[in-house]
Formats: structure tokens, sequence, C-alpha cells
């Protein structure tokens, strides 16, 4: 066939031809090399094709019995087994299996330059890569040797230093290590020099400074005048890629030392070259993105100065392009997220921007789960306003659909975010819920709040909470019935006390309202009653009694039966030992304002003056001492507390001051 | 750019004077010319990064003895990159990637786009020469996978391999393929990745000069009149047209 040139390119010929090469020797290994390599550059199926027939051992056997004198022979090597190390971990693997490292290093002290760049480059390869072992900066001797690399003139040999930085530099004392070896100035040295030389440094730069306040303070800041001044100015670079790594670096100045870049005209500078970098649509591009999200991510300040700089506009232009890559999409979310998250003017210029809110409900099906989540973010935060969410905005099927289906992802990172944004979108504003009630979200919610997962298992249990608030009577019995009195029995006692809150919250709501509902607490013989009263004596985190005790509130503004019940469970006390105070007591005298405002709006409760055993009740709860501790109360600091602490003594004192 | 940032300053300073449309003088032009001092040295090197971005290298070498200016490249690349785009605009794909990979691995092998072109180039060529059966083969081997990896190549090939649906390939839609033009795109591209990875601009200072001499011309034809350069290869200047 006219085609047989290219069969013995097929692999199976060439591998043949390497091995025997690899043992005869002589010239056709060179040969067979350069063919291997120009075979592998840029084609990752044949890399992997390759590897998996053995090359990779028989180049290595070839570079470890070349004569020190064959150079081209050795470039060979090193630039094929470099070529497997690029872009395929699998390449990085068999090269280190194959032995190949201390050869390579071996090359990086040749007399020819072009071998040292060779192995340079084949070592700069596999430090690019994770699957590259972690080198260990505690030794003096590889500290030495990573600030020999950094001090030759060639741009290879110092990239491969800055790979290694980059690559195994994680911890604090690793950073401190390297920066106060020197290695930092070394870096700033490369800034002068070459455009791979300024990009490889700044990168190291950034995970040298990357969370460690220390290392800034110390080698950076504006008082290190030469530094910064240079990072500032390469803001300016002409390159892109130069622009975005020195606005990394300025960002994780600030965020690991706010103190530094509080000038306002650098920070509008900074944002306004990342969102120029933006419209790269390559990886410059989708860095940026990234970049000027975790700029703006803990600052409303920032939020504002990227939202006068016209951000959401360009994204929202951006995200209508066809055929977005999903890194892209991820970022344009990121930075939307962040920017709504706390502005309300954000929120409604996404919504009000074209077909936004339906890009935006589309990615909820994206492929990709970072896709995914980061659009179940972004539609989470842009429903944090309550005018939007009131306008029934998100209550549509439009949106419903897609996030319900969300809550049956097989990624947790995405069933949390979506049962976040559920939580969100079925709050209050009750004509909407039915809505979620009827598409079935229910059931999927109980469902995931019996997961393992404790996270997902906390925001399923607060999305309930939340869709349990101030819910019609109906679609609350529909909701009860599907969750069932035993597993939110078993809720209410989970073992993670941030899931107790959210279910004595749901109880709370539960509760709330029409005096029907408070019976929900009182079928099984009270079992509920009695789990929340037991949370009440063995609890310890503030928020979980706080709820606990709005529950009994609840309860206590029931008739008769309902009051004497709370009675019982308030007035026990909390340990076998019967000398020591009641519960009521003891969380009266709590150090946390919102609880004892809880346990006092309870004891109002229970001493309205009306009814057959009012009487009663305050003669038990003063001899049980809480009439005298109320009194140590009225001049609480906290002013709810004062004011209800007052009710409760005049609702008390209708039935005469027994105190004397 | 020292000379083109003091004539911009000249020239604004002009520009806030005119109230009217103002007339300098040849005389008047020809004095504040000589006002700025424009270093022998820079003009050099602005010639220098001229001959070696675009390749001359026996005139950069001449120039390098004539003048003292030293290139900020090793002249011996210039050589090694001509060759790359030579072979590409003859039709050499296969020997332009044995070039590139040998001056350097990295290029290829970190540039996605510029290898499917590069290779994409060489399923054009073999589609010229008519060897219908091996363009096939090297479509499915070489080039459907980077399809599969990317959606944008997977486009482009898919238009190239069109090509073999054509009787009368030039007049189809996707005659511009065969075009010499398409040669010398992909032959760009990889000259341009070539100086990248040298650290050297992919494109010359000396025509975006000119570029901004126009420009800021054309903004002050609006202000005033002056002996301005029409002629860029004489450089001469004219009298102004009152």
């Amino acid at each position: 066939m006219p085609g047989s040139a290219s069969s013995t390119h097929r692999p199976e010929g060439l591998i043949e031809r390497l091995r025997s090469a690899a043992a005869d020797g002589g010239e056709a290994k060179l040969k067979v090399l350069r063919e291997l390599k120009n075979q592998i550059i840029g084609n990752r199926t044949k890399k992997l094709s390759y590897i998996k027939l053995g090359a990779v051992p028989s180049v290595v056997s070839i570079l470890s019995s070349a004569s020190s004198s064959v150079d081209c022979l050795l470039v060979q090597c090193a630039a094929t087994i470099g070529s497997f190390a690029c872009g395929v971990d699998a390449g990085v693997k068999a090269v280190l299996d194959a032995g190949a490292f201390p050869h390579l290093i071996n090359l990086l002290s040749h007399s020819n330059e072009k071998v040292v760049d060779a192995g340079a480059r084949a070592l700069k390869m596999i430090y690019q890569s994770k699957a590259a072992p972690k080198y260990d900066f505690f030794q003096q001797k590889n500290i030495e040797f990573l600030i020999s690399l950094l001090d030759k003139n060639n741009e290879n040999v110092t990239g491969l230093g800055a790979s290694i930085i980059t690559h195994s530099c994680e911890t604090n004392n690793e950073q401190k290590i390297l920066a106060n070896a020197g290695v930092l100035k070394k870096l700033i040295n490369l800034l002068k020099g070459t455009t791979t030389q300024r990009d490889a440094s700044l990168e190291s730069f950034a995970t040298i400074i990357q969370q460690n306040p220390e290392v800034i303070t110390k080698f950076v800041g504006p008082e290190n005048g030469t530094t910064w001044g240079s990072l500032l100015e390469l803001t300016k670079d002409r390159y892109p890629r130069t622009r975005l790594l020195a606005c990394i670096c300025l960002t994780k100045i600030k965020n690991a030392a706010p103190s530094y870049l509080q000038s306002v005209g650098i920070r509008t500078k900074l944002i306004l070259v990342l969102l120029e970098l933006v419209d790269d649509f390559g990886q410059v591009g989708d860095e940026a993105l990234f970049t000027l999200s975790s700029f703006i991510e803990h600052e409303e300040d920032l939020q504002k100065l990227a939202f006068e700089a016209n951000t959401i506009d360009k994204l929202c232009h951006q995200m209508q392009k066809e055929s977005l890559q999903a890194k892209r999409l991820q970022g344009i979310f990121t930075i939307l997220a962040n920017l709504c998250s706390n502005l309300e003017s954000c929120r409604s210029i996404v919504l009000q921007s074209p077909k936004a809110l339906t890009i935006i409900t589309d990615a909820l099906t994206h492929t990709t789960t970072d896709v995914r989540v980061a659009a179940c973010v972004c539609l989470k935060n842009v429903s944090r306003s309550v005018k939007l969410l009131s306008a029934g905005h998100f209550m549509t099927e439009a949106v419903i659909m897609p996030v319900i289906q969300l809550l049956y992802d097989t990624s947790t990172s995405v069933q949390v975010a979506a049962l976040c944004t559920v939580s969100n979108l079925v709050v209050d504003f009750r004509p909407h819920k039915s809505l979620f009630v009827q598409s079935g979200g229910v059931k999927q919610l109980v469902e995931l709040s019996k997961s393992m997962d404790s996270s997902v298992r906390l925001n399923a249990v607060w999305a309930l909470r939340n869709l349990m608030f101030l819910v019609d009577t109906r679609s609350k019995e529909e909701i009860f019935m599907e969750i069932k009195l035993f597993p939110l029995t078993r809720l209410v006692s989970d073992s993670n006390p941030s899931v107790q809150e959210q279910a004595l919250g749901l109880v709370c709501n539960l509760v709330n309202g029409p005096l029907d509902s408070i019976m929900y607490l009182f079928t099984e013989e009270g079992l509920l009653l009695n789990t929340v009263g037991r949370e009440l004596r063995r609890a310890s985190k503030p928020q979980v009694l706080v709820q606990a005790m709005y529950v009994m509130c609840n309860v206590a503004s029931g008739k008769e039966f309902e009051k004497e019940a709370v009675m019982h469970q308030l007035l026990s006390h909390s340990s076998e030992d019967d000398n020591t105070e009641s519960i009521i007591v003891s969380l009266l005298q709590s150090d946390v304002a919102s609880l004892r405002t809880a346990a006092v709006w309870t004891v109002v409760n229970l001493t309205i003056p009306t009814g057959a055993g009012a009487l009663a009740r305050v003669v038990k709860l003063r001899n049980a001492g809480v009439v005298s501790q109320l009194k140590n109360m009225v001049n609480d600091p906290c002013l709810d507390v004062k004011l209800r602490v007052r009710t409760a003594l005049g609702q008390s004192m209708t039935f005469g001051d027994f105190s004397t | 750019m020292s000379l083109f940032w003091s004539v911009i300053r000249q020239l604004a300073e002009i520009e806030a004077m005119a109230t009217s449309k103002k007339v300098i003088t040849r005389d008047d032009w020809e004095k504040k010319l000589n006002d700025v001092k424009i270093q022998k040295e820079d003009m050099n090197k602005l010639v220098m990064n001229f001959l070696v971005t675009e390749g001359y290298v026996d005139a950069a070498e001449k120039f390098r003895k004539e003048s003292g200016t030293e290139p900020d490249i090793d002249l011996a690349t210039i050589t090694d990159r001509m060759a790359v785009k030579k072979a590409v605009q003859s039709g050499n794909v296969e020997d332009a990637i044995e070039k590139v990979n040998d001056l350097n691995p990295e290029i290829l092998d970190t540039n996605p786009q510029l290898f499917f072109h590069l290779q994409q180039q060489r399923l054009i060529e073999l589609i010229r020469n008519g060897k219908v059966e091996e363009a096939l083969e090297f479509a499915q081997e070489e080039l459907a996978p980077r399809g599969e990896e990317n959606q944008s190549f997977l486009e482009e090939l898919e238009r190239t391999v069109a090509l073999l649906a054509f009787e009368d390939v030039k007049n189809s839609p996707v005659g511009d393929l065969l075009d010499i033009s398409q040669r010398l795109k992909t032959a760009s591209e990889v000259n341009a990745a070539i100086l990248t990875s040298q650290s050297h601009e992919k494109d010359p200072k000396l025509p975006s000069l000119l570029r901004m001499l126009l420009w800021a011309q054309n903004q002050l034809d609006e202000k005033a009149a002056y002996p301005r350069i029409t002629d860029l290869f004489t450089a001469t200047l004219e009298d102004p047209s009152v």
C-alpha cells in the first residue's frame, strides 16, 4: 500500500529498532533516538503508547552507557526523556522508575552547553509534574545545590531551579528556609533576566511568599523598595504572562499580609490589569480570572472597586460567547459569585444582564464538576437578594429543576453546593415553596440528610430547615411525612453539633405556627420533645442549646398540656444529683446572650398569667430558683434579655410577690 | 523609544499652543527636530532588532561588524530559525518539525496549537501532492487524537479533510488552505514561537514605531500645518500646505 512509508513509523517497528540499537550500539542509536523523539514531541497519544511498549528504559539505558564525549547522543537522550516527562504523569513515573534522574543530574555539569540545556530541560519537565518526587529543602547540601542552579548563567538551569521550588515548597518552614538561605534574593535578581527567567522566578517567588506574612514582611513589602517596585513595574510588562504572574504575586502578598497594598490606586490598577488579561482566551486569561477572584474574595471594598471597573458587564458579555472552555466558565462564575456575595447592586446587574441567569442555570448541567459547583455557588449568591428572591425570580421550573437534579450528583462538592443553593432559594416566601415540594426536591433532601458525609448531611438538614420556615400547613405535613419522626430524632442527637443545631432549627420551624404544629413533638409518647430536652441537658455548644431552647419556647406558647410538658423538661436537673440547679436556671446564667434571651423568652411563655395552671407554674419556678435568678438579671448587659426579664418578672408578680 | 516620545512631547507642546490651526515653517520644524537628541546607539539597536527579528542573518552580521552593535541573540540561532521557516514555506513540514525539535524540544511539546497547525500543514501538503491514502492515514493517526483533545482543532481538521471531497479544490470553500498564504501563515506562527522561546519579541520594533509616527501625524494634522513625512521610504519633510 502507498502508505507503507509511514508504517515504519509504527510504534512496534521503532521499538524493535530501539531495543537492538540499545544493545548493539553504534551509529544506529542516534538515528533511532531522533526518530523516536520527533514522533513523541507534542503527541500525547504516542507518548502513552511508547511508554506502554517500554521505550523509556531503553532510552535511559542508552543514556547511562553513553560516553560523555558523544555530545549529540547525550542531547538526543535527554531530549527524548524530557519529552516523555512533558505533560504526561505516566511518563514522569516511567522516567523515574527507569533511573534516569541521576544521569540527567550528571549532564548539568557537562562542558558542552547544549548538553547542559537538554539535561536541565528534561529535569525541569519532571519537576513540572505532580508525579515528581519532593525535593528535600531541609538538607543543607540540597539547598546549596539549588542555589548553584539559580546562580548559573543559563536560563534552562535557572528555570530548573525555579521549577524545583514551585514544585516542592509547600510548608511554612520550607518557605522560611528558602527565604533565609537567600533564594528569594536570587529570584528577585532573576527578574532582570530574560522573559523565561522572569516568568519562572515570579512563579517560584509566589510559591515562597504564599500565606507567609513573616517572609513577606522580611523580604518584600514597600520598605524593600526595589522588590516592591519591580513587582509593580512588571504588572505593566509587555508580555501578558509576566503581567499575570506579577499580579499573582501582589495578590498573594495582599492575601497573606493585608496591610500591604492598601493604596486604592494600586488596587484599582491591579483589577484593571487583570480584567484586561481576561481578554486573552488562553491559559493566561483563565488564570487571570482566578487571580482576580482570589484578589477580591474576602474584601467588600475590593468587590466594590471591581464592580466600579465594570467587571460584571465584561464577564456577562464574555459569558454569552459560545463554546467557552470549562476553566473559563468556572472562572467567570467564581468572580460573579464573589461579587454577588455582598453587593446587592451586583446581583441586580447580573439578573438584568440578558441571558445571564439562563447561562448560569444551563451550566448547572455542565459536564465538568468544577463548572457545576461554580455555577451553583454563583446562583446561590445572586439569590442572596431578598428583593430578587421575593420577586420570584428563582422559584421557576427553569431554575429549580436543574438544582434539584444536582442533589443527585455523584460529586459531593456539587451536592453540597446545590444544598446551599436550595437553602437560599427555599427560605421564606410561601407562594413559591410549593413548586419545590411538588418537584420532588424534598425526597432527595431527606435522602441526603442521611448521608455519611457530615457536610452533605449538615447542608441537607439546613435546606430542610429553611424549607420548613413559614411554610403552609399542608406542605409542612408533606415535608414531615418525608422526613419521618425517627430519622428526625436521630438528627437532633447527631454526633456533629452543627448538624444538631440545624436539626433543632428545623424542629423549631416545624412547631412554629398554629397549635396543631406543636403536636408533632408529642407523638410516640413525646419522643421528639424528650430528645430535645435531653440535648438541653447534654449539649455543650451554645448554638445547639439556643435552638433547643427556642423549641421549648415555641412549645411553651401552647396550652396547659404543652406548658406542663415544658416545665417538666426544664425543671429537671442537668445531672443525677438533685442538689444541682435545674436546667433552666443554669441556662439563664449562661455567658452567651442569645442563650439567655431564648431561656427568658421561654420563661415568659410559661408565666403568662392566664390558664388554670398558671399560679402553680409560677410557684414551681420560684421554688426552683428561677425568679430569684431573674431578679439578678434585671440589669443584664444585653438589652433584649433585660426587657424580657422585666416582662417575665412582671408576669410572675401578678400572683403576688412571695419573696418576703 | 526615546526618539518617538520626545517627538510626541514636542507635538503635544505645539498642540497646547495651538488655538486655531497653526502653521509651522520648515525652519522652525527643523530647529525643533535638531533639539531632539537621539543616540546613535539607539538607532543602531533599532536596526539590529529589525534584522534579527526578520532573520536577515548576513546583514545582521555585517551590521554588527560595521556598527559594533551587539545583537541580543546568538546569530547562529537565526540561521536555524530561518531554515525552519523556509522548510515550511516550501512545504517540507516534516523537515521543519525535526529542525524545531532540534532547536528546542519544548516549543512543540508545550504549544499544542502550533503543533496542530504544523501537522495540519503536513496533511495539506500530502493532499496537494495527491497522496490520498497516506493523507487519510496521517489524518487518522496523527491528527484525529488532537481533535479529540480540542474542539476547535476538530473543526479545523474537518475543514482540512474536506479538501479531499472536492474535485475542483481551488474553487471550493476550503480552497484557501491550498493557497500559498496558508504556508506563510504557518511559517510565521513557527517563527514567532521560536522567537518567543528565545525570549525575543515576535515582531520588530521598527514597523510599530512607524505606525506610531503616522498616528501622531494624523492627530497633529487636525491642529497644525507642519512639514510632515508622507513618503516613509525617503522620509523627506514636505513643506506645509497653507
